[in-house]
């Protein structure tokens, strides 16, 4: 056995569904099904892995170290799971009330389950380098579901999303070697001198400057990906453009599959240079994107683009939580996992609202609560808790988060995040209620088809909220263990 | 020995450099084609050369993939893309010729300043050329952001792989070759699919002029 079982579980199913979409022509229902059942199997697998993470620094390895999970991986491909398996129940191709064309149906099990496999390659990836062709192949994949259906906007949309991304990606590859050459240069070739756990073994000997110059590469490359500002031009186009089930994907867990890789890389820099230069970087960045993204969000009419705005302004947060300290670090990563949850909620809700509305203007829907009661409230509860409301997890993650900024010394810094995140929080409350109460237009029908697909959905709110009541024990240590192995 | 390795290398690099500034001072699709058809040859016998002083045939494989790829298939199919969209009249680009020449001229001060720290850790006979890739690899985004045309884009994105390649092969002889093979996997992926999307753009917004490309804003 070359490979431990867990991981084989964790990515093997999501290569079978785009294999039975690949080769079920033309697309059928039972595709659709047996992919949900797929995800579940993956969603069991991250479980045994965040379980054996709980208890060992490196929960499993493959043979030549080729595959590695640890606790930082197992939250990450735990969020990646958790978010893939709502994406693959409310994605096109399953309701009997949004009868995708079959195409589509096809289209979106293929290329959303090959974009789900890249995901949990690149955090389970031992090389850095080949996390970054991982990483890599999330932009090709999702770029190709964007314009599912077909318009000026969604083509306009996929054309920015791929430059840009493909751009900054190259950037982070430029990062990767200029760090190869530095070990190389220093400590000699070796076949697995680009290994995570090698690299964080050798980091106090090498070369700073260069590695700092490496982290300036790194940062801005996967920055692009983690939408962060000035680099983030593509993500409300992206985000508000695609289909929901991808928006979902994209803003919940491949934000955080790009801050996973800042956040490696920066606990390899740190070693070497000291966190000072880590530190000023990550807070320049994360300031400037909490303001684009919640000064973005008050002259923002569209409601998928106000949500993607507050995706930003959220990467941004994470981003200034990672230079806090430890403490910031643990309220980042916590903060990760409240995001997927709520941002994923929210966005696949907005799907559902589109369709029955028939615009993505917030003008446009009003009475939510009286046409489709159980997803506008739904849609309510993952907008409320964006931003920042108790008693949602993101709440309990801010405040800690800008407890850590204050107390790491940051005071200017994490003020002005505060009060930002305050302009983003007015600015999405202004929206919400004239969406859900009010007269619904006469052309929209009521009633709630699919009711079955809301029930993840709801599972999802009950976790949010949960989170927000108390830590529970097993995310609290996991957690705990991820800031101690990264020595920050 | 090494010095003869050293003046290749650097001669090497310039060339390779020296494609992508054509690029800024030719006018038209054909001709940016062949200056990265050029320069990923240029790359190529680099690459090869690099593996014959350093004596690892592992680098004659990646050289003979570069040429075969970039050198040739790639550009076969850019030529594909330029013809079905002759008529296509070529905007002009945001930065006038004399402009993007002096502009490239300080990108690459630029890069022998942030490669000053590469260049004091390394001992390899090829360390001339690094500052060299730097500034291709940023004359490449100065394509990238200043020109319209989403194929001419396209071309300077591929400039900017080969400027990475170029870093990694005269800073550490080439990435291990599984990293080698992802790469070029990814590649010739992503310039597929950006294809796909050149053939999109065409059909929804009758243009090729990414400038045509605002209707999103905010």
């Amino acid at each position: 056995m070359s490979l431990p079982l867990p991981i084989v579980g964790l990515l093997l199913p999501w290569a079978t569904s785009a294999l039975l979409a690949l080769v079920v022509r033309p697309y059928r229902a039972p595709v659709g099904w047996v992919s949900v059942g797929l995800g579940l199997v993956s969603l069991g697998s991250a479980g045994v892995l965040w379980a054996a993470a709980l208890g060992a620094d490196t929960a499993f390895a493959g043979r030549n170290d080729l595959f590695r999970v640890d606790a930082l991986s197992a939250l990450v491909a735990m969020c990646v799971a958790i978010v893939a398996e709502l994406a693959m129940c409310l994605g096109p191709g399953l309701s009997a009330a949004t009868p995708d064309d079959a195409r589509a149906g096809g289209r979106f099990r293929l290329h959303g389950s090959l974009f789900v496999l890249a995901m949990l390659v690149a955090v389970t990836i031992n090389n850095v380098a080949l996390m970054w062709v991982a990483i890599e192949a999330t932009t090709i994949t999702s770029a190709l579901l964007i314009p599912l259906h077909r318009s000026k906007a969604s083509v306009e949309a996929s054309w920015k999303y791929i430059l840009i991304g493909s751009v900054g990606i190259a950037l982070a590859f430029a990062g990767t070697v200029l760090a190869y050459f530095d070990f190389v240069t220093l400590l000699g070739r070796r076949a697995d001198a680009l290994n995570w756990s090698l690299l964080m073994h050798v980091a106090p000997s090498l070369h700073p400057d260069v590695l700092r110059l490496a982290f300036v590469f790194l940062v801005v490359g996967y920055g692009t990906k983690a939408g962060l500002a000035p680099m983030h031009t593509w993500l409300p186009d992206a985000h508000s453009e695609a289909p929901a089930a991808l928006s979902a994907m994209m803003s919940g867990v491949l934000l955080a599959v790009a801050q996973y890789a800042v956040l490696r890389w920066k606990a390899v820099v740190d070693l070497a240079a000291g966190p000072a230069f880590s530190t000023q970087v990550l807070l320049v960045l994360g300031l400037t994107s909490v303001a684009v993204g919640a000064l973005s969000l008050v002259p923002q009419r569209n409601y998928k683009r106000l949500l993607a705005y507050s995706s930003v302004e959220h990467s941004g947060l994470i981003c200034l939580g990672l230079a806090f300290g430890p403490a910031g670090v643990f309220a980042s990563l916590l903060h990760m996992l409240n995001h997927a949850l709520a941002k994923s909620t929210s966005f696949l809700m907005a799907g559902r609202i589109l369709h029955r509305y028939k615009s993505a203007e917030v003008d446009g829907v009003s009475g939510l609560l009286r046409t489709m009661p159980a997803t506008g409230a739904l849609f309510a509860a993952g907008v409320l808790a964006l931003m920042g409301l108790p008693p949602f997890g993101l709440f309990v993650s801010e405040f800690l988060l800008f407890r850590a900024g204050f107390v790491s010394g940051h005071v200017w810094t994490t003020a002005a995040a505060l009060l930002l995140a305050g302009i983003g929080f007015v600015a999405l409350a202004s929206h919400l209620p004239r969406m859900l109460y009010g007269n619904a237009p006469a052309s929209v029908a009521a009633g709630e088809p699919d009711r079955w697909m809301l029930a993840p959905i709801a599972a999802c709110a009950v976790a949010m909220v949960a989170l927000g009541l108390f830590l529970p024990g097993v995310v609290g240590s996991l957690i705990g263990r991820i800031v101690e192995s990264l020595g920050s | 020995m090494p010095l003869v390795f050293s003046q290749v290398a650097v001669l090497g690099s310039s060339g390779v450099l020296l494609c992508g500034i054509i690029l800024l001072w030719r006018r038209g699709v054909p001709a940016y084609i062949s200056a990265f058809a050029w320069q990923s040859i240029v790359l190529a016998a680099l690459t090869a050369a690099v593996g014959y002083f350093c004596d690892d045939p592992q680098l004659y494989w990646v050289a003979g993939l570069l040429f075969a790829i970039k050198g040739l298939a790639i550009p076969r199919l850019l030529r594909k893309v330029a013809r079905r969209f002759e008529r296509v009249v070529e905007p002009p680009p945001y930065v006038n010729t004399a402009t993007s020449l002096v502009v490239s001229g300080l990108l690459i001060l630029l890069a022998y300043a942030a490669a000053r720290p590469l260049q004091a850790i390394a001992d390899a006979p090829t360390r001339g050329g690094m500052p060299l890739a730097m500034g291709l690899l940023f004359v490449s985004l100065f394509i990238i952001v200043s020109r319209r045309k989403a194929i001419t884009q396209v071309i300077g994105f591929l400039m900017l792989e080969n400027a990475i390649a170029l870093l990694a092969v005269l800073g550490t002889y080439g990435v291990p070759l599984i990293v080698e093979l992802g790469v070029f996997l990814d590649a010739l992926m992503g310039f597929l699919v950006m294809q796909i999307f050149l053939y999109e753009i065409h059909d929804t917004f009758s243009t090729l002029d990414a400038g045509a490309l605002n209707r999103l804003k905010h």
